[in-house]
């Protein structure tokens, strides 16, 4: 399947996440400036969407139990979340963000 | 509705809203997963197909709609999906084994799925009549996306059994609701055996319509990887000098397998002298499971014999396994020895030969699964 778009840079707000369905997979888009991450819309802990919660220096959390996930890696900062959180590749192509949802780059199994 | 962890029921859909996973009897619930069985899936598909072998004397016949038969035990809808099936069943079977009977052999209903792309539902009411003896078991098979509720009515001084077996194949859901009215000096046992299907979710409650009646609920499951196997028991001790005993036994094994188990009984102000006790014991296998286990318990009277529960989850315990392994029996030999001993323990409560032996032999093949294949 590989990249596939997901939605354009202008709809991915700095402090909150763009949530998408890709396929079968629901993805939180997210930024950190003009940096952007996938991540599975999927908290590990209680599996509610982590693209209703708040994203601040390059984490997003949790809007129920506050468990943030670092962006970059998809691991936890603070609890009660203890397991990571599937991320997928991105790429911003002109005014759009691309992601592919058959791989993820942090080894996770996305559930 | 007396109890504070119930909603209140109501045979009206409407009155049930939607449900958004923050709900307290929703939150563990994959709901994405229910494939719109809580929501507004078509319910009309007729893809489960009943097969009925019964002793003589039993009578079955499906009923319409507006046959006094539905509703017989009691029941009020007290979740959304339970509310749909009440309206949107396409068949009721009513299945009455007749006062004073005494059944020779067990009553054998095998429903078959033979389709998940589209969600059917059932209704089922078991009329035990006063004094009877028997035994109805429910086998789910194939698979489905299923909705359905079984009405239990237990008369006086009857003796019934029911075993309601979920051998479904891995990509099926079945949401299911049990009640039962048990009564005077009648003694009920369930027994709810789940093994395969993507997601089940079991709520079985029972009432006393009189003094003296007895519950017996036991449950084994087996949850493996990716599987979700939710059981909600609710005994409200309607009537006073009653009992009931609940025992519910898991093993949980791969990636993803998860089960809930929540237990509440409640004892009213009237039920005086009752004696009650529900337990929870979880046995996981692997990593990457997850056993969730809430027992509850309502309290209105201190007047009462007796009223406990105890929950506990845990892996293998070493002692055991170093002392089967300090008399010489080998490792996989000793952990199957374990799970053995964990499951037997339940199994031969059942009191039904026949299914004793099969459960025995789906354990193991279980076990080959996972457990035994590694070492």
């Amino acid at each position: 399947m590989g990249y596939e778009r997901a939605c354009a840079i202008a709809d991915v707000r700095e402090d909150e996440a763009h949530a998408v369905v890709l396929g079968d997979m629901e993805v939180a888009v997210a930024r950190n400036g003009d940096e952007f991450f996938a991540i599975q819309n999927l908290c590990s802990h209680a599996a509610v969407e982590l693209s209703e919660g708040e994203v601040e220096d390059c984490q997003i959390e949790c809007w129920l139990h506050g468990s943030r996930f670092d962006l970059r890696t998809g691991k936890p900062t603070s609890f009660p979340a203890t397991e990571p959180v599937a991320l997928f590749p991105v790429e911003v192509r002109g005014d759009d963000v691309y992601v592919d949802v058959t791989e993820t780059i942090n080894g996770v199994h996305p559930s | 509705m007396e109890s504070h962890l119930h909603p209140e029921g109501s045979f009206d859909v409407d009155f049930h809203p939607v449900p958004t996973g923050r709900e307290e009897i929703w939150r563990f619930t994959p709901l994405k997963r229910l494939r719109g069985l809580h929501t507004d899936a078509d319910l009309s598909a007729r893809t489960v197909g009943a097969e009925i072998d019964a002793p003589d004397g039993v009578v079955i016949e499906q009923v319409g709609q507006d046959s006094p038969v539905r509703g017989s035990s009691g029941f009020i809808p007290t979740d959304r999906i339970a509310a749909r099936v009440w309206h949107q069943a396409g068949v009721t079977w009513s299945i009455g084994i007749p006062a004073g009977a005494e059944l020779d052999r067990p009553v054998l209903i095998t429903l078959t799925g033979k389709d998940n792309s589209v969600a059917s539902a059932t209704h089922a009411v078991i009329t035990a009549g006063a004094h009877s003896r028997a035994t109805v078991v429910l086998r789910f098979e194939g698979t489905a996306t299923l909705a359905d509720n079984v009405e239990i009515v237990v008369g006086d001084g009857a003796q019934l059994t029911v075993v309601s077996i979920d051998d479904w194949e891995d990509d099926a859901v079945h949401v299911g609701h049990r009640h039962t009215s048990v009564g005077r000096d009648a003694t009920f046992k369930h027994v709810d055996v789940s093994f395969g299907g993507d997601l089940v979710r079991h709520d079985t409650t029972a009432e006393f319509a009189g003094p003296g009646g007895s519950v017996e609920m036991l449950g084994l499951y087996f949850a493996d990887a990716g599987q979700h196997i939710e059981h909600r028991l609710f005994v409200d001790h309607t009537a006073p000098n009653t009992k009931s005993h609940v025992t519910y036994k898991g093993a949980l094994q791969g990636e993803g397998a998860h089960t809930v188990w929540v237990g509440n009984v409640l004892i009213r102000k009237v039920a005086e002298g009752i004696e009650t006790y529900e337990e929870n014991r979880n046995l996981v296998l692997t990593d990457g499971c997850q056993a969730d286990s809430v027992p509850n318990l309502e309290i209105e009277t201190g007047e009462i014999v007796g009223a406990g529960h105890a929950s506990a989850t845990g892996r293998f315990d070493d002692e055991q396994l170093f002392y089967l392994r300090s008399r010489g029996v080998e490792e996989n030999e000793a952990r199957r020895l374990v799970v053995h001993g964990f499951f037997n323990d339940l199994i031969r409560k059942i009191g039904v030969p026949e299914i004793e032996a099969s459960l025995v032999e789906t354990v193991e093949a279980e076990l080959a699964k996972n457990v035994l294949k590694d070492v």
